[in-house]
């Protein structure tokens, strides 16, 4: 009776998880940026660990758990590199400042450009708006 | 008998916390617009998620070595997923040349209409000092 009950949760759980990663994987097709793929194949990794486990359990398989623990270290792996090797092309590309130089290029001179942008673009719209009332 | 039913009814409870979870997390991933905001979101499922599945596996499973294994996994992302965190934030950070457009401290000056101009607040804060 209560293996039933077993077998029921974990093959339904099975399923929402499935569901999820074709979720994630499509996140990670979509996604504009390389941070955002690589945050979508990291949470790819993070559920296909979770069905890793819940198989182990389900089919009373022991080995499994160790074949999740080497896929969570390799994934972490896999990210770390990613990002250290697409952190170093751009900056390579760019012949940027490296490491906090160039989070603080992005911040100020993108920032004031912004701000200057704002204000012309928010009194071009005052303007019209005035315009309109009258 | 009526344990086995505890037992499993404290595992399924463990297992629908979990799923919510992980479903919250994919639905901010694909909901949220910056890189950074997603990453908020998948901390979430890489976290509390797997924290809960696993908590459930563990408390079916019993006392025994594949449940030390499962406990294992959970420490481990306890302390990788922060670093891959800081990993990603620091990529994000330094690639995206739109760093500043995410005006988070002026979107209250702006308003949720766009009626008063960013240089309001600033404007208030000058007539209050003189």
């Amino acid at each position: 009776m209560t293996e039933q009950a077993y077998d029921i949760l974990l093959l339904g759980s099975l399923i929402i998880l499935a569901v999820l990663i074709i979720a994630s994987m499509i996140r990670s097709f979509l996604g504009p940026g390389i941070s955002d793929r690589i945050i979508a194949i990291n949470m790819t990794g993070t559920m296909v660990i979770t069905a890793i486990a819940i198989l182990s359990v389900f089919l009373e398989e022991d080995y499994l758990v160790d074949v999740c623990l080497i896929y969570a270290m390799i994934s972490f792996l896999g990210v770390v590199v990613l990002c250290k090797v697409y952190t170093g092309v751009y900056l390579q590309k760019k012949k940027l400042k490296p490491d906090f130089g160039a989070i603080a290029d992005n911040l100020t001179h993108q920032g004031e450009e912004c701000r200057e942008r704002d204000v012309r673009d928010n009194k071009g719209r005052h303007a019209a708006g005035e315009e309109d009332g009258k | 008998m009526i344990l086995e039913w505890v037992r499993f009814i404290l595992a399924g409870g463990c297992f629908a916390v979990g799923i919510v979870f992980m479903i919250l997390s994919v639905f901010g991933v694909n909901r949220l617009h910056h890189a950074l905001n997603r990453m908020h979101a998948a901390a979430m499922g890489d976290t509390l998620g797997i924290l809960f599945v696993f908590l459930g596996l563990m408390l079916i499973r019993g006392f025994s070595m594949s449940s030390l294994k499962l406990f294992l996994v959970i420490l481990f992302f306890w302390v990788a997923s922060p670093v891959s965190g800081h990993m990603i934030s620091r990529l994000e950070a330094m690639t995206d040349e739109d760093l500043g457009e995410m005006a988070v401290l002026e979107f209250d000056a702006i308003g949720a209409d766009g009626e008063e101009s960013p240089i309001a607040g600033e404007e208030e804060l000058e007539h209050e000092s003189v």
